[in-house]
């Protein structure tokens, strides 16, 4: 038994016998052929791009309505490679010149391409030789099939199967997906790249981004996938798979038991009023946070509109897509653009070529400022929605006070273009910003008194402090929220903004986390923001607890100076009960 | 014949959905459409070839249309080039 982790994506979990599908370029051994045949193979090279363009032109009418448009856009463009007739030249007169077999044709040819695309200067179109790999690999692979070479695999019924790969495109998702495969799992791709976006409207479960591990699952192994916690499990023994199917029954159950206190304040047994809001993503997610009966969103992320997409979207697009959210749960806090001149593309594919340490580099705020027409676009359609309902605005890691002051004067000269272009908008959105380098956190009193409302962003804060790179495998084991420099900077960050008389929410996974609810309530935390999945579970843990009880334990927890205390400590204070006893007496 | 020089004005040059609606525009035509850029030649009616042209934001090609529609084509394709094929910028 093996246990992989990754990001889960999509809903539920699944089982079933690993599929290892070769998506990556095909490789064939060179073959020569006799004069008298090469007609023949010219003609089996015909036949395979016509099935070509037909699975992909059936593939593009298959994709979901709610799947980006730049899917079926790229899909097209496949269309267009196959069908092109110097493709179909080109290969014929490799095959006639060299004497050798179509598929030995094709691979030379598509070097050939790939080299021209390489020596290409602009990065992003040296960066379309993926696509023409892509399209050649499947020519490729309808020829072997043709040859009887191949099983046909894009015709197998893939119902029993977990599909494992390197990378999915959309095209593939989709095809398997209609082969009823019953989960997949990837090395590359995030929780916000084509094949997430997909899997999360085709209501399949799957685990993306396992760094190379899925070389570790052999073709024909059982393989349970759990969307919940991102775990792959290879060759579950019987317990183990028992386990899974409890644990995912125990989900549905609980979920059932906690909707019952959907419609509950979340208030605290000492009367504590307790703001609990949804972190919000894409647009699916609205009914998500609907549903959990969050008061709001708190964490409404913009990156997904403009990942996965050529070109910035543009006002219109963003205003109808905020309009869309605000509307809906009429509080919501819009942080612009996270993101940075790396990451602007499928996840995982061209990250970290351009910065050696993305999270220290131009993103988020930097890049923002440094892109002022995309900049004023997002604060302009965020000012348009705010029309709507209770909107603020958010930015993210803000490092020094120059850096708001330049963004302060942003809104203000793009609340007066749209005044002066007679444009409806809401002038006095709040600006907050997002504690989450530790710059700002140490001086989070000087923050406060220039923000309107301060969110603790726990990812980052956490990464940043213990310096440590949550993706690097090599160090994730250093990763404690629970160390004293981070609870301290939290605590700092709560009082300051207690001092200045403004909102301190969290919004990062911390939140999201039971474990940490009474902890954070002890500390003065009164606003959460949370991946609205968690949201219930939080509220039931708020309702239970006792600020005046807990509140006592708090430094007593943030002093420990012991890792493994630490968390018995957490452990106790969670266990207690409501008259303030715990199981053990508190040490 | 018809030809003269057009300019990639989208940011992002001549990319895959780009070409991609070159050659749908450019199919819908009975002449013999070619773009060139420097040494390299590309027929405007296959993908391929049109992105192998490798022509960034503020390239110069020629076009050149020899056939019984070839004013009519000229005008259609330097509109999707001023255009910057419907991209923002």
């Amino acid at each position: 038994m093996i246990l992989l982790q990754g990001s889960g994506v999509g809903s539920g979990i699944a089982i079933g016998t690993a599929f290892v599908a070769d998506t990556a370029a095909v490789e064939t051994p060179f073959k020569f052929i006799e004069h008298d045949r090469l007609a023949a193979e010219v003609e089996l090279l015909d036949l395979a791009l016509k099935r070509t363009a037909e699975t992909l032109r059936k593939t593009r009418a298959e994709v979901p309505e709610d799947a980006p448009h730049e899917i079926a856009a790229f899909l097209e463009a496949h269309v267009l490679m196959v069908e092109d007739a110097t493709l179909r030249e080109e290969t014929v007169n490799i095959v006639y010149r060299e004497s050798v077999s179509a598929e030995t044709a094709l691979m030379i040819h598509r070097d050939d391409l790939i080299k021209v695309f390489e020596s290409m200067e602009d990065e992003y179109l040296r960066s379309k030789k993926d696509d023409v790999s892509q399209v050649i690999s499947q020519i490729h692979r309808q020829l072997l099939v043709l040859k009887g070479e191949d099983d046909n695999r894009t015709e197998q019924d893939l119902s029993e199967y977990i599909v494992v790969a390197h990378e999915l495109t959309p095209a593939d998702t989709v095809l398997f997906t209609n082969l009823e495969m019953r989960g997949f799992v990837t090395n590359l791709g995030s929780r916000i790249s084509h094949v997430a976006i997909l899997a999360r409207s085709l209501k399949i479960p799957a685990v993306v981004g396992l760094h190379g591990e899925v070389r570790h699952i052999p073709h024909g192994a059982i393989v349970a996938v759990d969307s919940h916690s991102g775990q792959v499990i290879v060759n579950p023994d019987e317990q183990t798979l028992e386990e899974l199917t409890l644990r995912h029954q125990e989900y549905d159950r609980q979920h059932q038991r906690l909707l019952a206190i959907r419609h509950l304040n979340s208030i605290t047994l000492d009367e504590h009023e307790v703001t609990l809001l949804a972190n919000v993503e894409l647009p699916s997610e609205i009914d998500t946070a609907l549903e959990s009966g969050a008061s709001g969103v708190g964490l409404y992320r913009t990156e997904y509109l403009f990942m996965n997409r050529e070109q910035s979207p543009s006002e219109e697009e963003q205003y109808e897509s905020y309009r869309q959210v605000v509307q809906a749960l009429n509080s919501v806090t819009i942080r612009t653009l996270d993101l940075g001149a790396d990451k602007q593309v499928d996840g995982g594919r061209r990250q970290g070529k351009v910065a050696t340490n993305p999270a220290l580099g131009v993103r988020a705020v930097r890049f923002c400022l440094r892109s002022p027409d995309m900049f004023r676009t997002q604060l302009r359609a965020i000012l348009r929605a705010a029309v709507y309902g209770k909107v603020q605005c958010m930015i993210p890691m803000l490092s020094n006070l120059e850096e708001l002051a330049q963004v302060k004067a942003t809104v203000a000269r793009v609340a007066n273009d749209l005044r002066k272009e007679n444009i409806e908008h809401n002038s006095t959105v709040p600006i907050g910003g997002m504690i989450e380098v530790p710059a700002a956190a140490i001086t989070a009193d000087q923050f406060a008194q220039h923000l309107d409302f301060l969110s603790i962003g726990t990812n980052d804060l956490i990464q940043y402090t213990l310096a440590i790179d949550r993706v690097d495998d090599e160090v994730n084991y250093l990763y404690d929220p629970l160390h004293p420099s981070v609870l301290t900077l939290v605590k700092y960050t709560i009082d300051a903004g207690r001092k200045f008389d403004k909102p301190v929410s969290l919004c990062g996974e911390m939140a999201s986390d039971s474990n940490y609810t009474r902890l954070l309530l002890g500390m003065g935390l009164r606003i959460f923001s949370m991946d609205p999945a968690a949201l219930l579970e939080v509220k039931q843990v708020v309702m239970s607890s006792s600020v005046e009880q807990v509140v006592g334990h708090v430094s007593e927890i943030i002093n420990c100076q012991n890792s493994l205390k630490r968390l018995e400590l957490l452990e106790q204070l969670n266990r207690m009960d409501s008259t303030g006893r715990s199981a053990e007496a508190f040490a | 014949m018809k030809s003269g020089n057009i300019q990639v004005r989208n940011k992002l040059g001549l990319h895959a959905r780009s070409a991609a609606q070159l050659v749908r525009v450019a199919s819908g035509f009975e002449s013999e459409i070619k773009l060139i850029n420097g040494a390299k030649s590309a027929n405007a009616k296959g993908i391929m070839g049109l992105m192998v042209l490798a022509a960034t934001q503020g390239t110069e090609l020629e076009l050149r249309i020899e056939g019984p529609d070839e004013t009519i084509a000229y005008e259609t394709i330097q509109q999707l080039f001023d255009s910057r094929f419907g991209e923002d910028e």
